[in-house]
């Protein structure tokens, strides 16, 4: 309802506001330029993100000091706390960055962030900024008109910085036509009221702008402009400090329970700050006043002023926030609770990492072994079997062939309920990112697809299989229900050995994928000896026409399965980023290397 | 130095970063001889087994590790 509302009312108060001054209107566009400025920017950096920005993020993240300078460094960079937060929060969906280093670069953003208010208070209000923009803009499209990606996006980051500075040009530029007309600082109110209203313009103009380095440009623009008073717009940076989470919760919308974890600290952090911010205000002034004279800030330099007091304010969040860091982390995961679901629900996509390849194959690797183990369930249950004795039984076969027990349950209800929906979400997510990946990445998520389809066949293959599995396994037959459990026992040592191989940590991963290849062998050579026993068994009588039928066929669905579970595993395996195991890739055997093999 | 430089210079390092991904001949060599280990214990191994149905499986997987060997070499040869 709210959302609905929103953009009309917004729209309408723009249009009134352009009808009543056209210096708000000037300004308006100059935030309008900024804005579109920082679009620009993000764009330029995602053209970098075929990994070089997401392994820079993987390795940084492990220690709590390292993820705060992380956080500093790359927003110091990227001029943008949202971008960084956006990464951030897509990094934690994927399970590549815990929540407590997640909260860690957050914490750092923060500070990154304030080297913007110092970059316009130094230079963006003092020299003639919009002389570097025009420059900047024509070089950086000249650059983004060019074929090679990087090139373009090194334009855009060059075209992004030079819309900032024109933005900020037109701003000044409107505020200082707008302060005859109309007086912020009318609405200035004494103590903690006055405080509190104008934090809450600075977090409502933020929430709009969506940007909190925009309205810090916009603060101190005005406040170069006298437009309002130094005391209030440290209530305005305040307020922009609480508002720029909104950037990450809309992140954290689309984004797994870790992710909105993350916006939620992303949230206490700034409101925690906030109010230390408000409380102490006489005591930060006064800092703000010592500091400024020790570092040769002039009285009346107000711009600079309020750089130093963002900074500051920011800091001491963090210096009180950090060592909380792990108990904000607790609370979150206990009032934020992953869903305890009877339908499996996909856990590693994150619409957040859509736009970035490394990224986007780490999710759905994770997401297609979470289809894998939901499809274990059903394969194992589907053979009569246990989850655990499938993986804990000390003797597989003679479990296999002790275990009578008839499993009761609808497999096509729990397919669609475990199954079909992980590999729907799937489907849908490889599609949307694939528009953006670089060759070398696009190739892996062909080979993941492929693997997430294979599961679902191998699904309908034991569908298929479970009836006479069941009917023979308690037969009074003992040769038909000997066979039935060999074929049981297959299905099973596949998924066991694919879970040893994947879960066994001095296991080198490549010779983990070429030792599918010897299980494949060893299912052609089983394939050869059951021809061989069916045809003496029938010769025999020893069971029916029927029988012998019923098991060729099941036996090609355990085949088809068995090849399928092995393939798969060989694609998650495998991985880019573990060289040795792509060069495993291509040295797997072909289907008739492996006969060939079988059958010398 | 010149922009023309400058941009070539910036080409480079990204397609050396490109190039990273892609397998060299050393992650071949390093295949290779984890293959030859993964031969030399399945040897051991043979020659310690007296059951038919363990030994057949065994050399099963031998003729794989050593079909695998040769096509690792083959692509090592042609890189």
């Amino acid at each position: 309802m709210l959302r609905n509302i929103l953009l009309p009312s917004i729209l309408l108060i723009l249009a009134y506001g352009f009808w009543v001054s056209p210096d708000f209107k000037e300004i308006a566009a100059g935030v309008s330029i900024f804005l579109f400025g920082m679009l620009f920017l993000e764009e330029g950096f995602k053209a970098f993100t075929g990994g070089i920005l997401e392994k820079l993020l993987q390795k940084t993240t492990d220690k709590t000091w390292k993820s705060l300078l992380f956080g500093i460094v790359s927003t110091t960079i990227m001029q943008s706390s949202s971008l960084v937060s956006v990464i951030t929060i897509s990094f934690i969906s994927a399970g590549l960055v815990t929540l407590v280093g997640g909260i860690g670069i957050i914490f750092g953003a923060n500070i990154g962030t304030t080297t913007g208010a110092w970059l316009v208070a130094a230079f963006g209000l003092k020299v003639k900024i919009s002389a570097y923009a025009m420059p900047m803009l024509v070089f950086g499209l000249v650059l983004s008109f060019q074929k090679s990606k990087y090139l373009k996006g090194f334009g855009s980051v060059l075209a992004g910085l030079g819309f900032l500075f024109l933005g900020i040009h037109f701003m000044k530029e409107g505020f200082e036509a707008f302060k005859d007309s109309f007086d912020l600082a009318s609405l200035a109110v004494d103590g903690y009221l006055g405080l509190f209203l104008f934090a809450a313009i600075g977090a409502a103009a933020t929430v709009v702008m969506q940007s909190s380095h925009a309205t810090l440009v916009l603060i101190l623009t005005a406040l170069a402009a006298g437009q309002i008073t130094y005391e209030n717009s440290l209530a305005l940076a305040i307020g922009a400090n609480v508002g720029t989470t909104i950037t990450a919760i809309i992140g954290s919308l689309s984004a797994n329970v870790q992710g909105k974890r993350l916006a939620g600290a992303h949230l206490v952090f700034n409101l925690v700050t906030g109010i230390i911010a408000i409380v102490f205000i006489s005591q930060f002034v006064w800092a703000v006043d010592y500091l400024s004279s020790k570092v040769g800030i002039a009285d009346n330099n107000y711009t600079m002023k309020l750089a130093v007091f963002h900074t500051l304010f920011n800091l001491t969040g963090v210096l009180v926030m950090v060592p909380l860091i792990k108990q904000l982390a607790d609370s979150l995961n206990k009032y934020l609770p992953e869903k305890a679901l009877d339908i499996a629900e996909p856990k590693f996509l994150s619409d957040a990492a859509i736009e970035f390849p490394e990224t986007v194959l780490v999710s759905v690797k994770k997401e297609v072994w979470h289809l894998f183990d939901s499809a274990f369930e059903l394969m194992a249950h589907g053979m009569n079997l246990h989850r655990s004795e499938i993986l804990e039984s000390p003797d597989l076969k003679k479990t296999i062939d002790e275990d009578r027990e008839i499993h009761e349950f609808d497999l096509d209800e729990l397919y669609a309920s475990k199954v079909k929906i992980l590999y729907s979400a799937i489907i849908d997510f490889i599609s949307r990112s694939q528009s953006n990946m670089p060759s070398i990445f696009s190739e892996e998520l062909y080979r993941l697809r492929n693997a997430a389809t294979k599961i679902v066949e191998c699904v309908k293959h034991i569908k298929h299989l479970r009836k006479n599995a069941t009917e023979y396994m308690v037969s009074d037959n003992e040769h038909i229900r000997k066979e039935y459990n060999r074929l049981r026992y297959q299905i099973a040592m596949i998924l066991r050995e694919i879970y040893r191989l994947r879960d066994e940590d001095d296991y080198d991963h490549a010779l983990a994928v070429l030792e599918m290849d010897e299980l494949k062998a060893e299912i052609l050579v089983t394939h050869g000896e059951l021809d061989t026993r069916i045809t003496e068994v029938l010769r025999d009588n020893r069971i029916t026409p029927a029988m012998a039928t019923s098991l060729l066929n099941d036996f090609n669905y355990v085949d088809a399965t068995s090849n399928h579970l092995l393939d798969c595993a060989q694609a998650l395996l495998a991985s880019h980023a573990d060289l040795i195991a792509e060069a495993a890739q291509e040295v797997i055997l072909d289907e008739d290397e492996i006969e060939k093999i079988s059958a010398s | 130095m010149k922009f023309s430089k400058l941009i070539d210079k910036f080409k480079k390092l990204v397609d050396s970063h490109e190039q990273g991904g892609r397998i060299t001949a050393e992650k071949l060599d390093k295949l290779q001889q984890l293959l030859t280990e993964k031969k030399s214990r399945y040897e051991a191994k043979l020659e310690a087994t007296q059951d038919p149905e363990k030994r057949s499986r065994l050399e099963t997987r031998m003729k794989v590790v050593n079909a695998q060997l040769e096509k690792s070499k083959h692509l090592l040869s042609s890189n």
